[in-house]
């Protein structure tokens, strides 16, 4: 079955304990962090970060201060975009879940980049010879039954590591015992045919605002890797018809030509 | 005339200050290139997450590849639609393509993080991959044009026997290379299938694959004048207004096709047309001052038999498709993209650098292999 988790926004304290966490399983660098206008920090998710956590102050109408605390990271999507169109195949989901990366097979074109409806791969920009880094859903660990560091590392129980199914059945059994508490959809459960990671909210995703922050809510629930799969469908169709019919006009014209030549002897002999 | 006059511009036998030009820029781009390799891309580009693809996708492989289908589109006239009068535009159309390729291989080489390992997508396969297809189709297609280059090289060293070897697979070259082209050059915009909620409403659309084809033989047939203009101006040789002009009535007719094409998608759509903001200045640029303007042009015959009037069609035909790449790959994601990109320095060098290695391949090409009709002994094939 595969894997997945459940990120409880609701239940985030926003301690970055997580951030931190991700850091030490993988053996990423620290890095001088600054104040700035937002609590997010760092700013970006890059080869050296593979989750943090956005900060949201959303003003509510009687003028108090909300705030909401939503994990970015790699969706591990159930049927991955990055998956479908790399060319050499470095990209893989594995059955337990993880998408994860090939480091040997993967030539550098960032076309995964492009592609990612949630813009999770990054480039390592810094080094001469750069490979793509994100968040691999800890697959060493989860292939020795351990939990995900980050999701060790939570203090609050906001990020639960389990069966999809289970933890979907847990999200609905929440949205449906707090009423007010949840924005009643599952943001993970069938947008681009479904991640694996699930997040409850109490507002929704447009309401927080994180379009351009890589969780759009207008992505429909198709994955995107059939849009190119349909397009390779046609492919040998599209091979044969054009080869067939440039190989039939070429043997008319040469016997076109042939019919012609032969008529214009006749015609001398005559 | 300037029969005194020392030219400046490459065609003569020796160096000109045009030369030296070119050597400077490749040169320079020689350098830029080294750098490139030993510190990365981030170092020397403006690449970053947010721009993971600029200047030497959009114009090294995506524009490049679609000028350089001149070779195909003419051998497709001559062979498969038994327009034999073009033969003359056959060869130059060739080598002007496998130079196209060229430049687009060693611009991928650059822009590539794993460049010693662009031969990766022939032995780990991902049939799912449009990518995966297009690396197939230019690897194999440039194989063709490297074949149909050598059959030229064979002339010239008067090895007969093996030209005739070569020319019985001369039905199997012109049916690959019309096939692999009309799929690689679709399959380059079918690449932009995957990522429509970041493009621009203008430009992510479900046909982008036959736009991108039909803009391919423009660009193709674009390039095929102006480089027969040019070199006739370069070489002193007569220009063969008769056939570039008969040509020139195909390119109408692409040009409408395809704006016929762009309007209906558009049409079909609903897309936002009529805004003012950065995205439709080009776009409006694109479709009315490269698309629609050449082809209204194209339609009176004063254009088509004056050599301004062909220079200045097929040049806003070439360079409408050469915009439309930048548009589909970079112009498309200014709304989505909370960065801004522009090329660095070694970016745009590295490109300068190898359209004028083109430009020398060509020069070189065109004194030492039987390009021209008049220069050959036999039959053209």
């Amino acid at each position: 079955m595969s894997k997945a988790m459940l990120i409880d926004t609701t239940r985030c304290i926003g301690c970055r304990g997580c951030q931190v966490a991700c850091k030490s399983w993988h053996n990423l660098p620290g890095e001088r962090t600054t104040f700035s206008e937002t609590w997010s920090n760092p700013r970006h998710m890059n080869s050296n970060n593979y989750t943090r956590i956005i900060f949201r102050e959303v003003a509510q109408p009687d003028g108090k201060l909300n705030w909401y605390f939503v994990k970015r990271q790699c969706m591990h999507c159930l049927d991955p975009a990055c998956e479908s169109v790399c060319p050499v195949g470095a990209l893989t989901k594995l059955k337990d879940g993880p998408v994860v990366y090939d480091d040997d097979k993967c030539i550098g074109c960032r076309y995964c980049m492009m592609a990612c409806p949630f813009q999770v791969p990054k480039f390592e920009w810094g080094k001469a010879v750069p490979l793509i880094r994100k968040c691999d859903f800890c697959a060493d660990r989860i292939a020795i039954g351990l939990a995900p560091s980050c999701s060790t590392a939570c203090p609050s129980q906001a990020l639960v590591f389990g069966e999809r199914g289970d933890l979907l059945k847990e999200a609905h059994r929440r949205i449906g015992a707090h009423p007010g508490k949840y924005y009643p959809e599952v943001y993970g459960e069938k947008i681009v045919g479904g991640t694996a990671k699930l997040y409850l909210t109490p507002v929704s995703f447009e309401a927080l605002e994180l379009d351009h922050r890589g969780f759009r809510t207008d992505l429909g629930n198709v994955p995107y890797g059939i849009y190119g799969r349909e397009w390779m469908s046609k492919v040998p169709w599209v091979a044969l018809g054009v080869g067939g019919l440039a190989v039939g006009l070429f043997y008319i014209n040469k016997r076109r030509a042939e019919v012609q030549d032969q008529k214009s002897q006749e015609g001398k002999e005559d | 005339m300037a029969e005194n006059k020392e030219k400046w511009y490459p065609g003569e036998g020796k160096l000109t200050t045009g030369h030296a030009v070119l050597y400077i820029i490749l040169v320079l781009g020689l350098i830029s290139a080294i750098i490139r390799l030993f510190f990365g891309l981030g170092a020397t580009t403006n690449l970053n997450d947010a721009y993971p693809w600029g200047l030497w996708i959009s114009f090294d492989v995506l524009s490049g590849v679609a000028l350089a289908a001149g070779g195909f589109t003419m051998a497709a006239a001559i062979y498969i639609f038994n327009l034999k009068k073009f033969e003359p535009l056959l060869r130059p159309a060739k080598l002007s393509a496998f130079i196209g390729y060229l430049v687009f291989v060693v611009g991928l080489f650059f822009d590539l993080g794993q460049p010693w390992r662009i031969w990766h997508p022939m032995v780990m396969w991902n049939p799912h991959s449009v990518l995966f297809e297009v690396s197939w189709c230019v690897m194999l297609y440039t194989t063709v044009l490297g074949i149909d280059i050598l059959i030229m090289a064979l002339e010239r060293w008067k090895k007969y026997e093996l030209v005739a070897i070569f020319r019985n697979l001369y039905l199997v070259l012109v049916v690959a290379g019309v096939m692999l082209s009309t799929l690689h050059q679709s399959s380059l915009g079918a690449l932009f299938l995957l990522m429509p909620e970041k493009m621009s409403d203008l430009w992510a659309s479900r046909a982008i694959g036959p736009l991108f084809f039909t803009s391919a033989v423009i660009g193709g047939m674009g390039v095929v004048i102006l480089e027969s203009l040019i070199s006739s101006w370069a070489y002193n040789r007569k220009v063969e207004l008769k056939l570039l002009s008969a040509l020139s009535k195909g390119l109408g007719l692409a040009l409408l096709v395809y704006f016929a094409m762009k309007v209906t998608d558009l049409y079909a759509r609903g897309a936002t047309v009529w805004a003012f903001d950065k995205p439709h200045f080009f776009f409006y640029l694109e479709l009315f001052g490269t698309v629609a303007l050449p082809a209204i042009l194209l339609t009176f015959s004063e254009v088509r038999n004056s050599i301004k009037g062909l220079y200045w069609a097929a040049g806003l035909a070439a360079f409408g498709v050469v915009l439309n790449r930048f548009n589909v790959s970079l112009t498309s994601y200014g709304g989505y993209r909370d960065f801004s990109y522009f090329p660095s320095a070694i970016e745009i060098i590295l490109t300068l650098a190898l359209i004028a290695g083109g430009i020398l391949i060509f020069d070189w090409g065109t004194r030492y292999l039987p390009v021209y009709q008049s220069e050959l002994t036999g039959k053209t094939h």
